[in-house]
């Protein structure tokens, strides 16, 4: 059964220069267990569908259209109060540059309990730390460095201090929102396979939203591809990579330099992205796009289901398909 | 160490080494070696990579050349000439050979100056041409980082661009003296892929054109890949692993190198296992400074040998060098020359 739906969604924020456009029509649906990873380049709205999904849109931002169906309920429908039940109890979230969001002055086996203790409050202090312990051994930090403070930590062991955090209440759902940009390879490799172990152990749901198209491709099952506020792509893993069919999946894979394969030249996308505050009518990416016509221009694309897992969002691609 | 006609920057057993904050009353900090002792020879026209993790030294390597740093010990030489100890005038003079983009283009411009400001700048300050001269370097300078039609933008600001645009003018800014060594600090970590992609073909156009040298630091092994003749992998402030790029990455030597290449996400290939697997899960501990600066965390380590002696760069193949008494000089290479 679907864990997370999110049905033609819709979010933007009001601007100084009017109503930007943040995120338009995206639905998806995630089953327990699985991943779902949201790549595309900054400000094509990934932040905030996650921020919406958790309903922690800053004041002008808004969810406009769709609903989020979470276990089967709406959560656009909840009150405030319901919805930090649901927080961190059901869904945890874990942010962008999320090692500097420990606080400084508190000892990290402090923080933690912190989140255990709130939301479970029939549990006291020693009890609490008891299950700290335990989360220390699953992301690999040494117990003996519980009771450090956040600047003792290297940046790695901040971020596997914030994941403990995440799974601290024992969430179904956790979105993570680039959790390994600032940290190195080898860290991030580490992580990735931590992310993966903790997966497979508990059966917890990831969302997984970054601008790296290869850590998502490591790690998700399935796969959306965005860009300028839609979803264009989005499929299963291995049809997306192995058979990418919009242009701007296959221009964001032939971006990326890589380790292995032939060493071809790098071909950039042309452009920029467009403003989302008067997003153009017809395919957005239309004026970067190698294959666009003049019809993409004047129609918005539709769906096209390619294979059950597999659905794209093009003009063109359509024509190449019937043919 | 010789200096070959084309070598055009050589670092030449760079020490430097930081003290951590001194404490009140004069206790004095603790001493971090940045770099250890590290050789590096450029040639003239080459992209030469500088891989490693965040405290590596890599960053520190990049400022002692633009000398915004000073090293404790040995010499740099551009065209064999010492630059250490430069006075004041030449100095100057050394500033316009050789400059430096940065890692964040968010930061390293003025927000008040605009992109023609920003890049006609170094030509003020080192009196180079005329009032119109200048105006058709700058021109030049943003045609050829894809700033065009360069009226378009030349009246802009930085908040008015987007971050591949600014990493564009930063580029433009240190071009526009037509320097012979450029030192380029992870120029697009904080870019986009597609835009990446723009900044990396704009330093090969670059030396294509106008045969500079370029330092291109970075983290990225793939990104090193793709636009370096040769890579030198620093771990710890300590030269690991030099060879030519693609020698590196096919046949790495240095368990840290293997364990570089074994962390990056393998896209194509999800299935597969790690290659290499160098790393032990746990660190050891160590004490301070004494052998393989890899020790405590080598798999392949030696309790005894690699704790107490340090390894020092040893010839493998052609130009392949490695720093580890176990790298296996038998594998064949894909260049096919056998070490």
């Amino acid at each position: 059964m679907a864990l997370l739906v999110a049905e033609n969604l819709s979010v933007g924020y009001q601007a100084q220069k009017g109503y930007l456009h943040a995120v338009e029509g995206v639905s998806f649906s995630l089953d327990a267990g699985k991943s779902l990873g949201f790549v595309g380049e900054s400000g094509c709205g990934k932040t905030t569908l996650g921020m919406a999904v958790m309903r922690l849109l800053p004041s002008n931002g808004s969810i406009r259209e769709g609903r989020i169906l979470f276990d089967g309920e709406d959560l656009l429908q909840k009150t405030d109060e319901e919805m930090r039940q649901v927080r961190w109890q059901e869904i945890a979230m874990i942010f962008q540059a999320a090692m500097n969001a420990l606080n400084p002055v508190h000892r990290i086996i402090d923080q933690i309990a912190e989140a255990i203790l709130t939301h479970t409050p029939s549990l006291d202090k020693e009890e609490a730390y008891e299950q700290v312990r335990g989360l220390f051994q699953l992301v690999g930090l040494p117990e003996d460095r519980m009771r450090d403070y956040p600047h003792q930590y290297s940046g790695g062991m901040k971020q596997r201090a914030i994941i403990a955090m995440a799974l601290a209440c024992k969430p179904k759902l956790i979105i993570a929102d680039e959790p390994t940009t600032a940290l190195d390879v080898i860290v991030q490799d580490q992580i990735l396979e931590e992310t993966k172990n903790l997966q497979r152990e508990f059966g917890v749901s990831i969302i997984y939203i970054s601008h790296d198209i290869s850590i998502v491709a490591d790690i998700c099952h399935d796969i959306g591809v965005m860009y300028a506020g839609q979803l264009v792509e989005y499929g299963a893993r291995e049809e997306v990579f192995d058979n990418p069919l919009h242009p701007y999946t296959k221009a964001l894979l032939s971006s990326y330099p890589t380790l292995t394969g032939e060493k071809s030249q790098l071909m950039p996308i042309p452009g920029e992205a467009p403003n989302l505050i008067n997003p153009p009518f017809g395919c957005r990416f239309s004026d970067r796009c190698t294959e666009a016509r003049v019809s993409c221009r004047s129609n918005p694309p539709v769906w096209l289901e390619i294979t059950p897992t597999h659905k794209v969002s093009c003009h063109q691609c359509g024509k190449h398909c019937e043919k | 160490m010789d200096h070959g006609e084309k070598t055009i920057l050589e670092l030449d057993r760079i020490v430097k080494k930081y003290r951590t904050k001194t404490f009140l009353f004069g206790a004095r900090g603790q001493e971090v070696i940045a770099l250890n002792q590290i050789s590096i020879k450029v040639t003239r026209g080459e992209i030469f990579g500088l891989v490693g993790e965040s405290g590596s030294g890599k960053t520190t390597a990049g400022r002692l050349i633009v000398r915004l740093e000073q090293p404790r010990e040995g010499k740099i030489y551009l065209d064999g000439h010492d630059i250490t100890s430069l006075k004041a005038k030449a100095s100057k003079a050394y500033s316009r050979r050789v400059q430096m983009i940065f890692q964040d283009p968010y930061q390293s411009l003025n927000p008040q100056f605009s992109v023609f400001d920003t890049i006609s700048e170094p030509l003020i300050i080192h009196k180079i041409g005329n009032t119109k001269a200048k105006e058709e370097a700058v021109w030049q300078a943003m045609k050829s980082v894809g700033l065009s039609p360069p009226y378009d933008f030349a009246h802009r600001y930085p908040h008015q661009l987007s971050g591949g645009q600014r990493q564009r003018v930063a580029i433009a800014r240190a071009m526009v003296l037509n320097p012979d060594f450029v030192v380029a600090d992870e120029p697009t970590s904080m870019l986009d892929a597609s835009m990446s992609a723009q900044i990396f073909n704009i330093l090969l156009e670059m030396r294509k054109k106008l045969n500079v040298s370029v330092l291109f630091i970075t983290h990225s092994l793939a990104a090193a890949r793709y636009l370096c003749d040769r890579i030198a992998v620093i771990y710890r402030g300590n030269v690991v692993e030099v060879g030519p790029g693609d020698e590196v990455i096919e046949n790495p030597k240095h368990p840290y190198t293997k364990a570089l290449i074994d962390a990056l996400p393998q896209f194509r290939n999800s299935g597969d296992k790690k290659r290499y697997q160098t790393l032990i899960r746990a660190e050891r501990r160590v004490p301070e400074h004494a052998g393989c600066p890899f020790f405590s965390r080598c798999k392949r380590a030696d309790p005894v040998k690699c704790s107490r002696e340090k390894p020092p760069l040893m010839r493998l193949g052609d130009s392949h060098w490695v720093a580890c008494f176990y790298a296996e000089p038998g594998i064949k290479t894909s260049s096919g020359d056998n070490a």
